[in-house]
């Protein structure tokens, strides 16, 4: 892509392209859905984990009976969560999975690290997502104890969507985090110019020598 | 080394305060599970005579619900515990304790303290009704009209006037603490917790406001532990 163009393009067109030419590719597509699937999942059981321990651990019950309540644990997105909070259940994996594509394929792609923002972006989107994830129940999991933690827990009453306002957080910064990655992926490898511009050859070259 | 790429050598400074970051976030999740974990036991305190039944209280099965009256997702579980404790009539007894989380909802332990006032005054049915009528009509999320309070005694056919002394008093606020300690004894991490109890003792935590299915299949898998 003509750098010229990248700087035309709005960022959904941006993130678009980026996106297609990442998940265009069979290895990244099923490498973003195996991440969002495993991060909806833990949002929907990681709450319950001491109900699945319990029922996988007793003797007598029978896979069918365990795999139904895998299942039926999952109905928890309609029953357990707002409307704000559903909608970032499956928003949040979803684009942490394509976040975490991306950044795979650029680091494959160019064999670099990514910046402080890059990093910053995902990792703050995911662990605001997880967070957000515990507001199934009231008060529950991560926000109230890490509020109590910090002596704010009465500040989770002041929010108009009682916590829900995190998964917005980490939707933003996920897409942050997108954006950021697909610029990076967009801009064609080149090394970069000097801030000023190039210095003339001649200004580079060593003074000549003294004649005897 | 590569002179032309020296942070090939070693991280850049950008990724190890990342990892600093990282190292510290999770120093402060161990302590502050660490900290939660104190007074965990785990264990739920078994049914007595102090406790609110619905369903015979010799039901093999027993499902203890800790809720708070301001929390929604407690008042749409509501509804399916009714139906539960109607599907599997003599085989579930429900118990009702308090767990009204303060810091997001402040007026929810006086409705605790409601709740125990209609017990005081009208017995086990009224207690039932009060708390039946009470997650009927608030919005939840702390929105309640206290002055609701005694609108909603007389509605379930308590005298206003005593009821009123009953909640002035504060006298049953010892009783909403002690359920909250037991709560939080028995791991509630939120509200609704409701923990199924099977005939051999053997209990199956459940957080949140989960279906009907989920719920059934473990009412059937306790009833199956003898």
């Amino acid at each position: 892509m003509n750098p010229m163009d990248m700087l035309e393009q709005n960022p959904a067109h941006l993130v678009a392209e980026a996106g297609r030419e990442v998940l265009g590719r069979p290895a990244y597509l099923l490498l973003a859905s195996a991440i969002a699937a495993l991060v909806l999942a833990a949002t929907l059981w990681l709450p319950n984990y001491r109900l699945l321990d319990a029922v996988f651990s007793t003797p007598g019950v029978t896979l069918g009976t365990k795999l139904q309540l895998l299942a039926s644990l999952a109905g928890g997105l309609a029953s357990n969560f707002g409307v704000t909070a559903a909608v970032a259940a499956v928003i949040v994996p979803v684009l942490f999975g394509v976040d975490v594509a991306m950044i795979v394929y650029f680091a494959k792609q160019r064999r670099t690290r990514l910046a402080r923002g890059e990093i910053a972006a995902s990792l703050g989107g995911a662990a605001s997502g997880a967070v957000a994830a515990g507001c199934a129940a009231c008060g529950s999991f991560l926000l109230l104890p890490m509020l109590s933690f910090f002596g704010a827990a009465g500040a989770l009453a002041l929010l108009p969507l009682g916590g829900a306002e995190l998964g917005l957080l980490s939707i933003a910064l996920l897409l942050l985090s997108v954006y950021l990655i697909a610029r990076k992926i967009a801009t064609p490898p080149v090394c970069e110019l000097p801030p000023g511009g190039p210095i003339a050859p001649a200004a580079r070259q060593p003074p000549p020598r003294d004649t005897p | 080394m590569n002179p032309e790429h020296p942070q090939h050598s070693r991280p850049p400074a950008s990724f190890r305060r990342s990892r600093t970051g990282l190292v510290l976030f999770g120093f402060l999740a161990l302590i502050m599970s660490a900290s939660a974990q104190e007074e965990i036991t785990g264990i739920v305190e078994p049914v007595s005579a102090r406790d609110h039944v619905r369903g015979p209280r010799t039901a093999p099965v027993k499902l203890i619900e800790f809720g708070d009256t301001e929390c929604p997702m407690c008042k749409r579980l509501h509804p399916t515990m009714q139906r539960l404790v109607e599907s599997y009539r003599g085989q579930v007894a429900w118990v009702f304790r308090h767990l009204p989380i303060v810091e997001i909802h402040p007026k929810a332990p006086k409705e605790a303290e409601a709740t125990e006032c209609a017990a005081e005054l009208g017995g086990e049915t009224k207690f039932w009704a009060y708390l039946d009528r009470l997650y009927e009509i608030t919005p939840s999320n702390n929105r309640l009209d206290p002055a609701e309070l005694a609108r909603i005694a007389q509605h379930v056919g308590l005298a206003r006037a005593p009821f009123k002394q009953c909640l002035a008093s504060g006298r049953h606020a010892a009783r909403v603490a002690a359920d909250v300690v037991d709560g939080f004894a028995a791991g509630a991490p939120g509200t609704p917790y409701t923990v199924v109890v099977a005939p051999n003792g053997k209990s199956f935590a459940v957080v949140g406001n989960q279906p009907y299915d989920t719920l059934r299949l473990v009412i059937d898998i306790a009833l199956q532990q003898k």
